[in-house]
């Protein structure tokens, strides 16, 4: 079952077939919650925008993707989300990398053990440091590895401002991390 | 429409390269290869996405029972099973009758990046997830609390109000609010009455354990002593808190009804005879 198929499906209320749109990108909306500053609520951000999609699938264009239209609504709620924590959330937690609570106390978390090898740390941190703008156009287009239309939809602004924003944050980076780290 | 990353494009429109791009190229290759090591650790934090696929279609389930008004009496909103904290819903229900369990979020007051899962249910919004009250507080007479008979009280009140058979005579009665509280007393035991249909009436604070649900009376058991404080009909601010004991919420009909001071199978026996 495609995913056209599938909404379909859903917009006639069969409910295993939406249960099966959901099980297909739970990993990516997750992830896109994570790393667009959900932090520990990603869960739960995610199962909102699951339900606000279904809620709204009528109003889904069938002859575009289901992913970016979806990875909006995931982007919108962890707006909502950032906005009612009442302040500018740390970076760290912005992209979803604060601590965790498995494992124990003091452990290295497991994100900072896969890039502490090779420098990708302090790339990481200058990421963490950008700009909202840039930051967000950065985290889509490298590391949820959308285009340029993609995150141009997931983040609800024109192509030409995809492009500029991560024109800058790619600059700003660029200035941060020296080249040796990144030969 | 491609869904590749390929960094900046390293070419204008003009087919110029210039070497501030090709650098670029270099970055984004990092870039993409730090996502992937993110990915892999975001991918064990994640759910199942069979669970989230569950846990989503039962929302709907319920959002859709709520719409043909044949929702159950409870059992609303249960956590998903990976988790305890309830889900998230910045909806707030449309709230006709019975239950209503909206979970938002929130902030602690002190505005610490916790998520408070608010519990509305029979005139009485509960907000878990804070550290719970401090121990201070006296009980603070209701805005225009008075005392008056049964009788008056009954006269008073916009609704019924139930008197439990298992206590006999309340010791004492008050009204409160223009008669939108009416309070039983017993000693040891208070039976807050009030229209609990629409609006909110009483806000308490609690710190985890969740309230357990209590089918027998179709309500809610707050387990832990809480912070409660009124919030008037005239709207505003909730009023200063207090302290409460245990704490068994329910509803008749369009009044809500909280039980303060009884354990649990005593609530639950008393509740059961309130006619």
């Amino acid at each position: 079952m495609d995913d056209d198929e599938a909404i379909a499906r859903s917009l006639a209320g069969d409910l295993d077939a939406y249960e099966a749109l959901v099980a297909r990108y739970s990993a990516v909306a997750h992830r896109t919650a994570r790393l667009l500053g959900a932090g520990d609520e990603a869960e739960d951000v995610v199962q909102e925008a699951f339900v606000k999609a279904f809620r709204h699938l009528a109003a889904f264009r069938r002859e575009s993707a289901f992913k970016p239209w979806l990875l909006r609504i995931v982007a919108n709620e962890t707006h909502n989300l950032t906005r009612a924590r009442g302040r500018r959330a740390d970076l760290g937690a912005r992209l979803g990398l604060e601590r965790e609570p498995y494992g124990p106390e003091g452990q290295e978390e497991p994100e900072e053990i896969a890039v502490a090898a090779d420098g990708r740390a302090r790339l990481l941190d200058a990421v963490r440091r950008l700009p909202d703008r840039e930051r967000e156009a950065v985290v889509c287009r490298y590391f949820l590895q959308l285009s340029e239309a993609e995150t141009a939809e997931v983040l609800g602004v024109r192509l030409g401002t995809v492009k500029s924003r991560t024109f800058r944050g790619l600059r700003r980076l660029r200035e941060e991390v020296s080249d040796e780290l990144l030969a | 429409m491609s869904s590749s990353p390929d960094g900046h494009d390293g070419h204008d429109r003009h087919g110029r390269s210039d070497r501030r791009d090709d650098r670029f190229e270099d970055l984004a290759g990092e870039l993409v290869a730090l996502g992937e090591s993110l990915n892999e650790s975001l991918r064990d934090q994640a759910p199942p996405p069979s669970a989230v696929a569950r846990a989503v279609r039962a929302r709907i389930e319920r959002e859709r029972a709520e719409a043909d008004g044949r929702a159950p009496a409870s059992g609303r909103r249960r956590p998903p099973f990976w988790r305890r904290r309830l889900t998230i819903s910045r909806r707030r229900l449309a709230v006709a009758l019975a239950v209503v369990l909206a979970v938002l979020l929130g902030a602690t007051p002190q505005g610490r990046a916790a998520v408070t899962s608010v519990l509305r249910f029979a005139g009485v919004e509960i907000h878990v997830g804070g550290p719970g009250p401090l121990p201070t507080g006296l009980p603070s007479p209701l805005p225009g609390e008075r005392r008056v008979t049964l009788g008056e009280a009954r006269e008073a009140a916009r609704f019924p109000v139930a008197v439990p058979s298992a206590l006999g005579e309340p010791r004492d009665v008050r009204i409160a609010d223009g008669a939108r509280v009416v309070t039983l007393l017993w000693p040891g035991i208070r039976l807050d009455e009030y229209d609990g249909t629409l609006t909110v009436v009483f806000h308490k604070e609690l710190g985890p354990p969740w309230p357990d649900e209590v089918p027998e009376v179709g309500g809610w058991w707050i387990r832990q002593p809480h912070a409660l404080s009124y919030v008037p009909a005239s709207g505003g601010e909730a009023r200063d808190e207090r302290v409460a004991g245990p704490t068994l919420i329910w509803q008749r009909g369009m009044v809500g009804l909280r039980l303060e001071g009884p354990d649990l199978p005593e609530a639950l026996r008393i509740a059961r005879s309130a006619h």
